[in-house]
């Protein structure tokens, strides 16, 4: 009895199996929409841009030469290449570490309202609001040996010598990241601000019982409960700043020499100056490896930190 | 008598006096970085209005001598320079692509959020993978497809990759789930299909997470330099950033103009902001956690 009566019970489910599956098709008419333009301009583009990197892929050919890994091999022997990318994991560095130091400790100074504290946050993030075009108008005239702002104040104020800042190999990379910081700061702001408020004030409270003072009631409680807002922020900001490209397109031409090129800026010039699609399309996967491996020890280093 | 001429301060006062001094120790504090931020905008104004013979001037005039408007009309009379076509360009660029980002987004994330179907899970492990991939890798085949479309100098050129973009979907999905579900019960009850449900009911509800989306794409849109860089070149179809690229450079070395530019792509912004700075504060820093 029982064994003829599954079969028949796995059809019942077969039907009925059928009839969700019915009630639930107008369900992909929701995403369908974004998935077409998700497929065609994001999931083809990336298996496409693995393909193109195969090639010697020149824009006025009408029939493009295979050519196997040796575009990677020419990459692994292009000198500018691996100084484009020293100069950006500098760049990125050094506006990483200095944007989140200078986002947290404004935040805390924030989190607690005072007169204007409202108005100071306001005030903080608005350089974010611009364009970085006008970022870099403005960041030429800051930098600037003959009439720049910093060279104003060096001059005026301190009596010292003009300083060629963008001159100089040594500097113009940090000076293209303080530049970076000053417009985009505002954001970790906001949410180092959102994070520290999401830690519980007994803790603060208790603490103060305890008798900590105000630094180690930041070592000891604001720093490791921030940790999970921290590991969003350096990654988030890792990801943006790698691809860095508008101010040392505008501001320092990449110069002097390539001292200040990126390597966005190298792949936008090899593919749309010298037309080497094929090439630069394999300067764009290596850069997304690079990119993808360093996230993911990100992930792995500041969850065991977060672990206590 | 000695009370009357000491009298104990009453527990209010004690209490401002005690605001005011850390309001004004923090402001001590605080200045220093407030005047580094805002220095080189208010460098960037006063530059706008003043003359070209002045530009070079060292130690810098902070305030234009005379005013002028000469930069602005330049720009204006320059056929080369069409900064009001830029100027509506970047306008409708941002504006109907943000309607776009936000129509896919709500419907996806809508979808991720309370409906079921086969390949669901398959399919959103697919947005997660994408977050991890830069922008780079897309450039140049996103760039051989619109150009064999015939699509470079449209806006289409701009519109249709920011309609791939998956922020805005983890977005709306996070606030489509914290919509109690007995709302749709009660709804389905009444006999309303799934999209007047998503339309109706659920998409007022989310209402604060759509402007968060807008304000975050629409500056998003009206700032990027990098793409419309690549895809237009006409210089009728540029946007403003771009416009302000061209300004810069090539024949362009007037120093007054491209203060100009940067004045008129960057005041609508900031009086925008200033009207709404409380809702884009906000904003940002809901749309900008999405990823977490």
């Amino acid at each position: 009895m029982t064994t003829t009566a599954l079969p028949a019970s796995t059809s019942l489910s077969n039907s009925r199996r059928w009839k969700t599956l019915r009630k639930q098709l107008p369900n992909y008419l929701f995403v369908l929409p974004h998935f077409f333009f998700f497929t065609v301009f994001l999931l083809y583009p990336i298996v496409r841009g693995l393909q193109i990197s195969l090639f010697d892929w020149k824009i006025m050919l009408k029939e493009q030469k295979y050519i196997g890994l040796a575009n990677y091999q020419a990459l692994l022997n292009d000198k500018i290449f691996w100084e484009v990318l020293g100069n950006t994991a500098e760049f990125m560095v050094v506006t990483v570490i200095v944007n989140v130091i200078l986002a947290l400790l404004v935040a805390v100074g924030l989190k607690h309202k005072f007169f204007g504290s409202d108005a100071l946050r306001v005030l903080f993030y608005a350089p974010g609001i611009l364009s970085v075009s006008v970022i870099g108008i403005i960041g030429i005239r800051i930098w600037d040996t003959q009439i720049g702002i910093l060279n104003y104040f060096v001059t005026t104020l301190l009596g010292g010598p003009r300083i060629s800042w963008l001159g100089d190999p040594g500097i113009v990379v940090p000076a293209l990241a303080l530049t970076t910081v000053w417009w985009s700061f505002g954001f970790p702001m906001l949410v180092f601000i959102a994070g520290l408020h999401n830690i519980p004030e007994q803790l603060y409270e208790a603490a103060k019982i305890d008798g900590a003072g105000r630094l180690g009631t930041f070592r000891h409680i604001t720093v490791p409960l921030i940790m999970p807002t921290m590991l969003f922020v350096v990654v988030t900001q890792f990801i943006a700043h790698m691809q860095v490209f508008a101010q040392p397109y505008i501001i320092s031409g990449g110069g002097p020499g390539n001292a200040s090129r990126s390597a966005s800026m190298y792949l936008y010039e090899t593919a749309w100056k010298f037309f080497r699609f094929g090439y630069a399309s394999s300067i764009s996967v290596v850069m997304a490896v690079v990119m993808i491996v360093v996230t993911v020890v990100l992930f792995s280093l500041m969850r065991r930190r977060t672990e206590y | 008598m000695t009370t009357s001429t000491h009298p104990t301060p009453s527990p209010f006062w004690r209490r401002w006096r005690k605001e005011a001094g850390r309001s004004a120790l923090m402001w001590l504090i605080f200045l220093p970085l407030a005047l580094i931020v805002v220095v080189p905008v208010l460098y960037m104004f006063s530059m706008a209005f003043t003359l070209e013979a002045n530009q070079l001037k060292f130690p810098i005039e902070w305030i234009p001598n005379p005013v002028t408007t000469s930069n602005f009309v330049k720009i204006f009379v320059d056929p080369q320079l069409p900064i009001v076509r830029w100027f509506t360009n970047s306008l409708w660029i941002a504006s109907l692509g943000t309607v776009v980002i936000i129509f896919l987004s709500t419907l996806s994330g809508y979808a991720f959020a309370r409906l079921e179907f086969p390949g669901k899970g398959l399919l959103f492990s697919l947005l997660l993978f994408s977050l991890m991939i830069p922008a780079a890798v897309t450039l140049i085949p996103s760039f051989l497809l619109l150009r064999d479309l015939k699509l470079l100098n449209t806006y289409h050129a701009i519109w249709w990759p920011a309609a791939a973009s998956v922020t805005g979907i983890f977005l709306m999905r996070q606030h489509f789930y914290a919509i109690p579900v007995e709302l749709e019960d009660a709804a389905r009850v009444d006999g309303a299909d799934r999209f007047r449900i998503y339309w109706q009911i659920c998409l007022p509800l989310v209402r604060g997470a759509i402007v968060a989306l807008f304000i975050f794409s629409f500056l998003g849109l009206w700032n990027d330099l990098f793409w419309p860089l690549i895809v237009l070149s006409d210089r009728a179809a540029l946007t403003l950033p771009v416009g302000l690229i061209v300004i810069q450079q090539g024949s362009y070395v007037q120093r007054g103009l491209a203060f100009a530019g940067a004045f008129i792509a960057s005041v609508p912004v900031l009086v925008f902001y200033a009207f709404f700075q409380r809702k884009i504060i906000a904003g940002i820093t809901t749309a900008g956690l999405a990823g977490r």
